[in-house]
């Protein structure tokens, strides 16, 4: 096998066939079982490099991992109350949602997203859930609600 | 039950007087009852006759209280996203009593609309094993089979999903009670005793749900 690298436009078709089948076979369920994805690519690089226990700085270290890797041009993001928005612009695979919404489907998952949300949830144990992604001129606006602690209902 | 009812009738009886009871009384169920729950759930059909169910029966309270914040949490994770986006506010659009609307927001939210798994007197875990082709139609069709023997035995059921509709809350579920990796934890049935009767929810009409020969083709004629 060559270890060149492959081709954007293959990755994103696979992804987008993938997240296709999963929409096709789960539908709008498809979204609550795809919130982990990237957990491994989360764990090897972007949480040995998370010291900071607080939300912003978490979001900026994920932001400069992504960037650097050359995964996302920017991700901008604004806490406002227990909303979270982020902003991801320049996206790898951006291309993959804007086929999905072509195609009538809501995007239902967002790896930038998953590795904010992974980083808030494992050194804070936060949860954190993806209400919304739309995607506008190339660029994926999402809001993530923030919640402080886990319920116990005692 | 005390009235008498050919089979047909008590079937239709039966189908028909199944609620999601969410509020138990402190009475346990039998064993004798639990028993019979779980053979029916034994009987039900599977692709290839694979019977991928297993069961955890859950009694102990900590555990319980355990599935119920797990539940809870994930009710309220998910229907906060749908309130922040303004979705759920469009579902209840039609409803006028704004103070009635303001308690569904809240129940739903605050995720108490799946939390009471945790005082229901017996929760029976439903698993499945991953390496059988329908494992989410074999399982569905065990805890239904469960969800009619329950209202036979004038016991009251929910079916919640709540807590392992998210991979993040089945991975918790799987981590409490040990399920190992080759099995989903597809649902969790909760059973009591009910507080009180049920009215039956609506029900689209069958004109609206079945077609003849070709999709949109209504079978059956509206009712004037």
């Amino acid at each position: 096998m060559s270890d060149a690298g492959v081709s954007l436009d293959y990755v994103n078709s696979i992804v987008y066939d993938l997240e296709k089948a999963f929409w096709d076979e789960r539908g709008k369920g498809a979204r609550f079982r795809v919130t982990n994805v990237g957990r491994d690519y989360f764990l090897n690089k972007c949480l040995p490099r998370i010291e900071s226990r607080e939300v912003e700085s978490i979001i900026e270290t994920v932001e400069q991992v992504m960037r650097e890797e050359g995964i996302v041009a920017g991700i901008a993001h604004e806490i406002d109350g227990r909303l979270l928005r982020l902003e991801v612009q320049g996206c790898l695979h951006g291309e993959v949602e804007q086929r999905l919404v072509a195609k009538g489907v809501e995007p239902f998952t967002c790896i930038p997203a998953n590795l904010v949300v992974l980083a808030i949830e494992e050194t804070l144990d936060r949860p954190v859930e993806l209400a919304e992604i739309k995607v506008e001129d190339g660029t994926c606006r999402m809001v993530l609600a923030l919640f402080e602690s886990r319920p116990t209902f005692d | 039950m005390s009235e008498q009812y050919d089979l047909v009738e008590a079937t239709i009886k039966i189908i028909q007087d199944r609620r999601s009871i969410r509020q138990y009384t402190k009475d346990s169920v039998s064993e004798e009852h639990l028993e019979m729950i779980l053979e029916a759930a034994r009987q039900a059909p599977s692709g290839e006759n694979a019977q991928p169910w297993r069961f955890v029966i859950v009694k102990d309270e900590a555990t319980r209280k355990q599935l119920g914040a797990i539940a809870g949490g994930g009710s309220g994770r998910r229907f906060t996203a749908e309130f922040v986006t303004a979705k759920m506010q469009a579902r209840f659009e039609s409803l006028e009593d704004e103070a009635k609307k303001k308690a569904i927001f809240e129940k739903l939210t605050s995720g108490r609309v799946s939390a009471f798994l945790g005082d229901a007197p017996v929760s029976i875990v439903v698993c499945g094993r991953k390496d059988v082709w329908d494992l989410p139609y074999d399982t569905s069709a065990a805890i239904e089979n469960m969800l009619l023997m329950v209202t036979a035995l004038e016991l009251g059921a929910c079916w919640v999903i709540a807590p392992c509709i998210d991979i993040r809350d089945e991975e918790r579920l799987k981590g409490l009670l040990g399920v190992p990796e080759g099995f989903k934890v597809i649902s969790i049935v909760g059973v009591g005793h009910p507080t009180r009767p049920h009215r039956p929810r609506p029900r689209l009409p069958l004109h609206e749900l079945v077609f003849n020969e070709k999709w949109d083709v209504a079978y059956y004629e509206e009712e004037s």
